[in-house]
């Protein structure tokens, strides 16, 4: 066994650039990276499954794809834009930053956190395989069983959706733990809970949401899996099952899970709208207490999901009233922004811009969500296109505006060159025009009767035009992504890399340091005395001028390692085995028990594996010293 | 318990080796004493209630003393019982709009 | 665990030990994944259709592996009692009494299951054989992974990588183990003391409405 260890492909690799380089880094920025790539091409994937939707959709009785196709393109769009867009890129964003905020070198478990994205991308791999396998998931996002039982899809689409997730939810939940103990341990000298930018403390909190939160969905997808693997009954009705069991665990995971899509978004329209307006957040204290409450009241809400499945007088008033309260802390939020702007010397940069556009946006989802707490309006609203607005507005109009805010206001650190304004403005425009004309209109629609989820209409519905305006709209929004990847292009080939280390006069500490930021991030750990380090900067110097020049190649940076990307690969080959298993017993058999020595062995290996070779640590992040 | 947290602090965070046996034998006579009102087939939710306070009981000596949660840093504390007390709310919950504690 | 670490260990801004709090997190989060998987039972029992239910439990053979499972938890505690002390071979020959108790938990437990098998009850028989099987294979294999643990730790302190400075290793390691234990405990009150006490849970119910009211 430790003669193998230096042989070959497993001597640990050490070279600083490469493919090899990136598959085996454990440094936040680079994972960070292949997060938000990630991210950002499954957004393009899930925004062409949109398109199709939308072609379809277009006129009545269109015949563009056929009604299984159609069922598989909105079950794969709401799957990926859920767990394959925003939350990973979330992810890119609290990946890059959160240590560059909080004044640390890296992340606590830097292994553990290229593990959580290899477990991300696998599963997402996995999901998607199903389309070449011509079982392409088709039973919606949320996966209701007893629909998704052996009974009603004895397909193999539900299988791939279920190991799909389960690999990339362990991904989640590793990720989430990791997070908890760095930003809890990891904070620089003087960086109090209280002085924290907010959008650590929305990282905080999602955390938290996230290691809570998501066993329940663990567990409920591990009965569907034993269900429809093995046999069992926990969803099969002929032996006495019930059919609210997993809309229960759905939503006691799916509300939370909904936090965990915002909150990121407002962390960062919580940093970027006090740096454009130069002044700090009105509120500090308020804002982060209320995305605590907001967490902690997610839990007690799931129930307002299913207010017409009949679960009585009582519950269904006890959810509606907790579900009017959570409204509160977030009612909250928008007025503490819009005090933020109120005397405000304001500049409407691109990052700027999308912050606006996304409390707007957010508002509206807001409104018409909480519509969705009574009762009776909800049992009108419920599974039409009403519902579908919401949503889009919650997660569209609140969550990709906000994170395109911070790609603009963040880009810089992330790549050292900033994207241009004047394309990043015609993005925003054409982005904010067409995501209205796609989702205002469906507000109409779902009032007028028109269901979800349906894949054609027939043209005496009277639905035509404002389908037809939605599509349109849905195009707009293609257009305006093709302007921001021309941004992105043209930027990172054509613009100057930036010279000062806070091109946008902000107040926060990953500010302090070079564009991109070197290996070890802070040549000296910063010591914070407030809250705004940047801002206080004369009074309190972050890194004191007279500070003698450092040699980097004297910071112990942990090693690059395989083993995260082996033990995901094991994990993922465990289940293509089981889906392997139902059709070929036998060679499903072999696949899973040579990935489960595997499995072992490799996390024996990562476990008692160093995280700083012995030999290595100052020479081969040398690289960091030419930075 | 006074003697023990007494000891506690004479050693530093943890019990010693005779707390340890002590709690042991505790748990193992509780137990007992489980299983004992299990065969006196009462059946009644008094009965209930009592086993449910012995179980709860054996959870705490454990939590308390095994894993050192009542001498260690009390944030531990809240990360483990903050979910606990989650997760039994949604379980009352959750029995009760599936009808289990009145049917 | 020091094998197991992350960045080197330094200060940190809470005072709390990476890796511990990690581990209690992972604790915090795994009391999520029992408690579904025990709401589950509870939300079915007495709904099956066919086949046994809770009168198949036996109670004596359970009580004597719970028995085992609680002294495997003290047989933890002296190990890291012993290596606290910087007793290596003590902490050697509690870890393997540990390890050795919680497979002789494994063993009753495959016994039961084989008993269930033979008096017709399968996680394909019925929802409380889904249920009751599941939940118990899980925490089963809770204690599988925590025995291979165990043995890990037994088989680096023969290469000096366990020792007295190291010994949060054993700690985190234990933390694990008594979670496992009062799992056990839970399930054993809950799903087999009363579960098969044929008290009805409404009556239990009853009464805390009773109180309330």
């Amino acid at each position: 066994m430790a003669t193998t260890a230096r042989v070959g492909i497993l001597q640990r690799p050490l070279a600083p650039t490469g493919v090899w380089s990136w598959i085996t880094t454990v440094d936040h920025k680079r994972i960070g990276i292949l997060y938000g790539v990630t991210a950002l091409i499954m957004f393009l994937i899930g925004g062409l499954e949109a398109l199709a939707i939308r072609a379809q959709l277009a006129t009545s009785d269109a015949n563009v794809i056929s009604a299984e196709t159609f069922n598989a393109l909105f079950t794969m769009h709401g799957t990926t834009m859920v767990f394959m867009v925003v939350m990973p890129a979330g992810a890119a964003f609290f990946n890059f930053l959160i240590p560059l905020m909080i004044g640390a070198r890296d992340v606590a478990f830097p292994r553990l956190n290229a593990f959580s994205y290899w477990l991300f991308l696998f599963g997402t791999v996995l999901m998607n395989v199903s389309f070449l396998a011509g079982a392409a998931p088709d039973s919606g996002w949320f996966g209701y069983a007893p629909l998704t039982a052996n009974t009603f899809t004895p397909s193999a689409s539900v299988d791939y959706w279920v190991l799909g997730l389960q690999v990339l939810g362990l991904g989640t939940l590793i990720a989430g733990f990791n997070f908890v103990v760095t930003i809890l341990n990891l904070r620089a000298p003087g960086m109090t809970l209280m002085r924290m930018p907010v959008f650590v403390w929305m990282t905080l909190i999602i955390s938290f949401l996230i290691i809570f939160a998501f066993p329940v969905l663990t567990i409920a997808l591990t009965l569907l899996m034993f269900d429809r693997f093995f046999g069992t009954n926990f969803f099969a009705m002929a032996a006495g099952a019930d059919p609210l069991l997993w809309q229960h665990f759905f939503w006691i995971f799916g509300h939370p899970e909904v936090y965990i899509l915002i909150l990121p978004a407002m962390g960062i329209v919580s940093d970027v709208l006090p740096t454009f307006a130069r002044k700090p957040l009105f509120g500090y204290a308020t804002v982060v207490f209320a995305g605590a409450a907001i967490a902690f009241l997610g839990f007690g809400v799931w129930a307002h999901h299913m207010f017409t499945v009949g679960l009585g007088a009582w519950a269904t008033g006890a959810f509606a009233v907790a579900t009017m309260t959570i409204a509160v802390p977030t009612g909250v939020k928008i007025f503490n922004w819009m005090a933020t702007l109120y005397g405000g010397s304001l500049r409407f940069q691109t990052p700027m811009l999308f912050a606006l556009g996304f409390i707007l946006m957010f508002m509206l989802g807001g409104l018409s969500g909480v519509m969705h707490a009574s009762v009776p309006v909800d049992t009108q609203q419920q599974d039409s296109y009403f519902v579908v607005a919401h949503f889009h507005y919650v997660l569209f109009g609140g969550s990709v505006f906000g994170l395109m805010a911070g790609i603009y206001y963040w880009f810089p650190k992330f790549t050292g060159r900033m994207l241009r304004e004047g394309i990043g403005k015609v993005h925003f425009w054409i982005m904010l025009i067409g995501f209205n004309l796609t989702f205002m209109p469906m507000h109409v629609l779902g009032v007028l009767g028109m269901p979800r989820r349906i894949y054609t209409y027939s043209a005496d519905q009277g639905w035509d035009l404002l389908n037809g305006i939605v599509s349109a709209g849905a195009f707009i929004i293609a257009i305006s992504l093709l302007v921001f990847l021309y941004n992105v292009w043209t930027s990172l080939r054509n613009n100057p890399r930036v010279t000062t280390t806070n091109p946008w006069g902000a107040s926060t500490l990953e500010w302090s340091i070079p564009n991109p930021p070197p290996v070890y991030n802070f040549a000296v750990v910063p010591t914070v005395r407030s809250l705004h380090p940047l801002w206080d900067e004369d009074a309190n110097p972050i890194d004191p001028p007279a500070l003698p020049p450092v040699d980097a190649r004297a910071i112990h940076m942990p090693s690059p390692s395989y083993w995260p990307v082996v033990l995901a690969g094991a994990i993922t080959l465990l289940a293509a085995g089981l889906l392997i298993w139902k059709q070929a017993s036998l060679p499903g058999l072999v696949i899973m028990m040579a990935s489960g020595v595997l499995m072992l062995y490799s996390l024996f290996r990562f476990a008692v594996e160093p995280a700083t070779e012995p030999v290595h640590g100052h020479g081969a992040h040398g690289a960091a010293a030419h930075h | 318990m006074a003697t023990i947290h007494d000891h506690a602090a004479e050693h530093g965070r943890h019990p010693g080796v005779r707390q340890y046996i002590t709690i042991a034998v505790i748990l193992g006579i509780i137990t007992l004493i489980e299983v004992g009102i299990f065969f006196l087939e009462i059946t009644s939710w008094l009965m209930a209630m009592i086993l449910l306070t012995l179980s709860l009981s054996k959870f705490a000596l454990v939590v308390g003393y095994f894993m050192h949660l009542k001498f260690d840093d009390k944030r531990f504390m809240a990360l483990f019982v903050i979910p606990m007390i989650a997760m039994v709310s949604i379980a009352v919950v959750l029995l009760a709009v599936f009808g289990n504690l009145t049917r | 665990m020091q094998y197991l670490a992350g960045v080197p260990e330094h200060r940190t801004s809470t005072g709390l030990n990476n890796r511990k709090l990690l581990m209690w997190a992972f604790l915090g989060s795994d009391v999520m994944f029992f408690g579904s998987l025990i709401t589950t039972h509870l939300i079915y029992r007495g709904q099956s259709l066919t086949g046994p239910a809770e009168e198949i439990l036996n109670i004596p053979v359970t009580s004597i592996s719970t028995f085992v499972l609680l002294m495997s938890s003290l047989a933890m505690v002296l190990a890291l009692a012993a290596i606290q002390r910087g007793n290596i071979r003590g902490m050697r020959l509690w870890l393997s009494a540990t390890a050795v108790l919680g497979m002789i938990f494994i063993g009753f437990q495959m016994f039961e299951f084989y008993e269930f098998a033979h008096l017709g009850l399968t996680p394909r028989t019925n929802l409380f054989g889904s249920t009751f099987l599941v939940m118990t294979g899980f925490h089963g294999a809770h204690v599988t992974f925590g025995v291979f643990w165990l043995w890990s730790l037994v088989f680096l302190s023969f290469k000096g990588k366990v020792r007295q400075d190291t010994s949060l290793d054993v700690e985190i390691a234990g933390l694990y183990w008594h979670f496992v234990d009062i799992v056990w405990i839970v399930i054993f009150g809950v799903v087999y003391l009363i579960g098969a006490y044929g008290v009805e849970a409404s009556d239990a119910a009853h009464a805390v409405a009773g109180m309330l009211s």
